[in-house]
């Protein structure tokens, strides 16, 4: 989807990495390599809300969803009329907290095998009976939602990449269908999750390249500001083909299929910085001339220094971006996200100011 | 101006029907496919009746005459029981539509959440990880890792559904996995209906699918109170007591191209509560700003009949009760409400999808379906609803509504083409 004119501003902008939770900041750090390995996040307050019974409802990527839609909101100074504001995310499957699966499994043996009968009659009673929901997917968007007032149009779109750019895809429609005039787009999740990690060994990422992380960005955009942060001028879904029965493309299909997709979203125009977020080496290797054949002066690797963190990565690619050509005064970045989902997720956005 | 959508395609397997005119046709007589859960052992479980689909399922282009629940190979190898349905129910409607268009053009936008891996899987992860009460990452980062090659995870994923019909059609356009619980069905439809209207594709095969009729979303729900102790799915019935979990899947094929169509979505639109995860906000503020938002997108149209969430719960079916008839207000009178769950049970992800497909049938079959379970309607949910069997009558269009945990709501209106 090519914006017309300037394209729509992005007026604020958090990030929740191993580095912390920030709003800008991020890159230069990355450019100085400096962030902290990818690790088990420990967020600051505002953490899990204080109703018991929403806590024990919260996944860990909900939580990182409420926390980067607190810090954009606040950043974007959207006090007033919040029920009106939109809420676009990518969100993981990576649910339950395996404590609680493993207090109702160590409940329901009998004779060392797994018991359904004693399952009912006392595993049941072993875990926490709210669990099952931080399995649903849109919880990661709704606790946010219902924590800060948001009641606009919306979507969660499950993503191992490129469903976080269908959100920003959704969201820019949203606003320029006149839906909504504001809304938070994003993603958060974890790939530390012990059956995504899991899932991940069997589909032969690990193996390849893939850094698991967790995190979570979200960024506020408008359809009018004065001085944005900078604006979204393109985005798309491409969809790449793979054999079939696997989940990526093979490298040099990849490779193929970025050059077109990345001059599709520029439309001649001129790109000064590319900013890359393959998911492991097959995909890094892809993209590896993209750079040169666009001529841009900058490239950049969010996934080396950030790691993989699924629905979360494109967005956190997004928001170091404008990050970047701000510190960079720069007018322009393509941002290509290259997911375990086997698609190219391309974003234009252009530097803001005055 | 926007581009039309229309409705070319539709497909369904249910617990009352291989089809959907199958499924139509049972659902016209009011017939319930509730009964006692008898896969697994439902012993001291807070509700042991569900909604499952009797018809033995396919699987993925490798069996095709096995009974539904037939003995599981080891760990995850069984296919994945959302798959097996939502490739029935997609290959219906693809069939009917005979759209045709560059592959490049082509959509999948699916509402589906997380497939369930199995006891065996999860005793197995549990087991790698101590065995204790307590989760113990260290080992399992040592132990598991050996277990994840019989782990099917690629089932288990949401997205998993999508690719595959993805590949099934040769859909090489945009492909959409929309997780937003129990309204996951309708809001992948309302994707694909601005996906052809943006121009992103041409053609989108949309819907949702659910497979919940399983030990965790029995135990879930159920201790949450929202399941029925009488085990009858009765919406806005004054002896509703909670809903019934089902199982099934509905697909629509929807296209830029009239072809023959006779039907066209007309409206569309999203909003959230912000209220609370597992309670509507009682005022229903966020259900009737849907509705009026799908009105609105669709313009001036004369609504006929309107195919109910109706969950079966006290506060569900008062709350959306209300919101319809603030909603409708004069024109209520001229309007029929139906809701599905009574005879299908509540299908999460897939119960907004099923429930498009019965608003369907009133515009283009002037068939309005009836909410079966419902024999004494609750005071507090007073509404023109079509109880016993099916009322016969020409609908200009209908509305579609389907809330979700969470506070995410979607509303729909399918209209007669002009």
């Amino acid at each position: 989807m090519r914006l017309d004119g300037k394209g729509l501003p992005v007026i604020a902008v958090s990030t929740l990495t191993a580095a912390g939770l920030a709003g800008r900041g991020l890159a230069q750090r990355v450019l100085e390599k400096s962030l902290p390995r990818p690790s088990e996040l420990a967020p600051p307050a505002p953490s899990r809300p204080e109703d018991i019974r929403q806590k024990k409802l919260m996944s860990r990527a909900a939580w990182f969803s409420a926390l980067v839609m607190r810090g954009a909101l606040e950043e974007a100074r959207w006090d007033e009329a919040r029920a009106e504001i939109g809420a676009f995310f990518g969100v993981g499957a990576s649910g339950a907290e395996m404590d609680e699966v493993a207090r109702l499994v160590a409940a329901s043996m009998e004779d060392g095998q797994f018991s359904l009968a004693r399952c009912g009659r006392e595993g049941l009673d072993a875990c926490n009976p709210l669990f099952a929901f931080q399995i649903m997917n849109n919880f990661t968007l709704c606790h946010g939602a219902i924590l800060e007032g948001l009641a606009g149009p919306n979507a969660a779109f499950f993503s191992r990449g490129t469903g976080t750019v269908t959100a920003l895809e959704e969201a820019c429609a949203a606003i320029m269908s006149g839906a909504c005039e504001r809304a938070l787009v994003g993603g958060a999740d974890t790939a530390l999750h012990p059956v995504t990690m899991a899932e991940l060994e069997r589909e032969g990422f690990l193996r390849q390249g893939l850094t698991p992380a967790e995190g979570a960005a979200a960024l506020a955009i408008t359809s009018t500001a004065e001085a944005p942060l900078g604006y979204v001028e393109a985005v798309r879904v491409f969809p790449v083909e793979r054999p079939r029965g696997t989940l990526v493309p093979r490298t040099g299909v990849l490779r193929d299929a970025a050059v077109p997709a990345a001059l599709d979203a520029l439309e001649d125009q001129p790109c000064d910085v590319v900013v890359l977020a393959p998911w492991g080496a097959p995909a890094r290797e892809a993209l590896l001339d993209l750079p040169q054949v666009l001529e841009a002066e900058l490239s950049v690797d969010t996934s080396l220094t950030l790691g993989e963190s699924l629905a979360a990565t494109p967005a956190l690619a997004w928001a170091v971006t404008l990050d970047l050509l701000a510190h960079l005064d720069k007018p322009r970045a393509l941002v290509l996200s290259a997911g375990p989902d086997g698609d190219l997720g391309v974003v234009v956005l252009a530097k803001g100011g005055a | 101006m926007k581009r039309r959508v229309f409705v070319r395609g539709r497909g369904a397997i249910t617990p009352l029907g291989e089809t959907w005119p199958a499924s139509r046709d049972a659902l016209a007589e009011g017939r319930s496919a509730v009964a006692p859960v008898q896969h697994f052992d439902v012993e001291g479980y807070p509700s042991q009746v569900a909604a499952t689909v009797p018809f033995p399922l396919g699987a993925w282009g490798l069996r095709s005459d096995k009974p539904s629940y037939a003995p599981k190979p080891p760990l995850d190898e069984a296919e994945d029981r959302r798959l097996a349905l939502a490739r029935r129910a997609a290959d219906e409607a693809w069939a009917e539509a005979r759209v045709s268009a560059a592959p490049s053009r082509i959509g999948v936008f699916v509402g589906a959440e997380s497939g369930r891996a199995t006891y065996r899987t999860i005793f197995a992860l549990s087991r790698a990880a101590g065995g204790g009460a307590r989760f113990d990452h260290a080992r399992f980062g040592e132990d598991a890792r050996a277990l994840a090659t019989a782990v099917h995870a690629a089932a288990v994923s949401p997205a998993a559904v999508a690719s595959a019909l993805a590949a099934r059609i040769g859909a090489e356009g945009p492909v959409e996995t929309i997780s937003l619980a129990c309204a996951s069905g309708a809001a992948a439809i309302v994707s694909a209906t601005q996906a052809i209207r943006l121009g992103l594709c041409d053609v989108a095969l949309a819907g949702g699918v659910g497979a919940d009729v399983d030990p965790f979303m029995l135990v879930g729900f159920g201790l949450l109170g929202a399941l029925s102790a009488r085990g009858v799915s009765c919406p806005f019935d004054l002896r509703r007591d909670g809903f019934v979990v089902g199982e099934g899947a509905a697909f629509v094929v929807l296209a830029a191209e009239r072809g023959d169509a006779r039907a066209e979505v007309a409206g569309a639109a999203r909003t959230l509560d912000a209220f609370h995860l597992t309670a509507p906000d009682q005022a229903g503020d966020g259900a009737e700003r849907a509705m009026r938002g799908a009105l609105d997108d669709a313009g001036r149209v004369a609504i006929g009949y309107v195919q109910a969430h109706g969950t079966s719960t006290q506060l569900n079916d008062a709350v959306e009760a209300a919101a319809i008839r603030r909603t409708l207000g004069d024109a209520l009178p001229n309007v029929h409400v139906g809701a599905v769950k009574g005879a299908v049970g509540h299908w999460v992800a897939g119960a907004g999808a099923i429930g498009f497909l019965c608003a369907l049938e009133a515009v283009e079959g002037g068939i309005c379906l009836p909410t079966a379970g419902l024999t004494e309607p609750d005071p507090a949910c007073v509404l023109p609803h079509v109880v016993g069997a099916a009322k016969r009558k020409p609908v200009e269009a209908a509305l579609v509504n389907a809330f979700a945990f969470g506070g995410a709501n979607t509303s729909l209106v399918v209209s007669r083409c002009a």
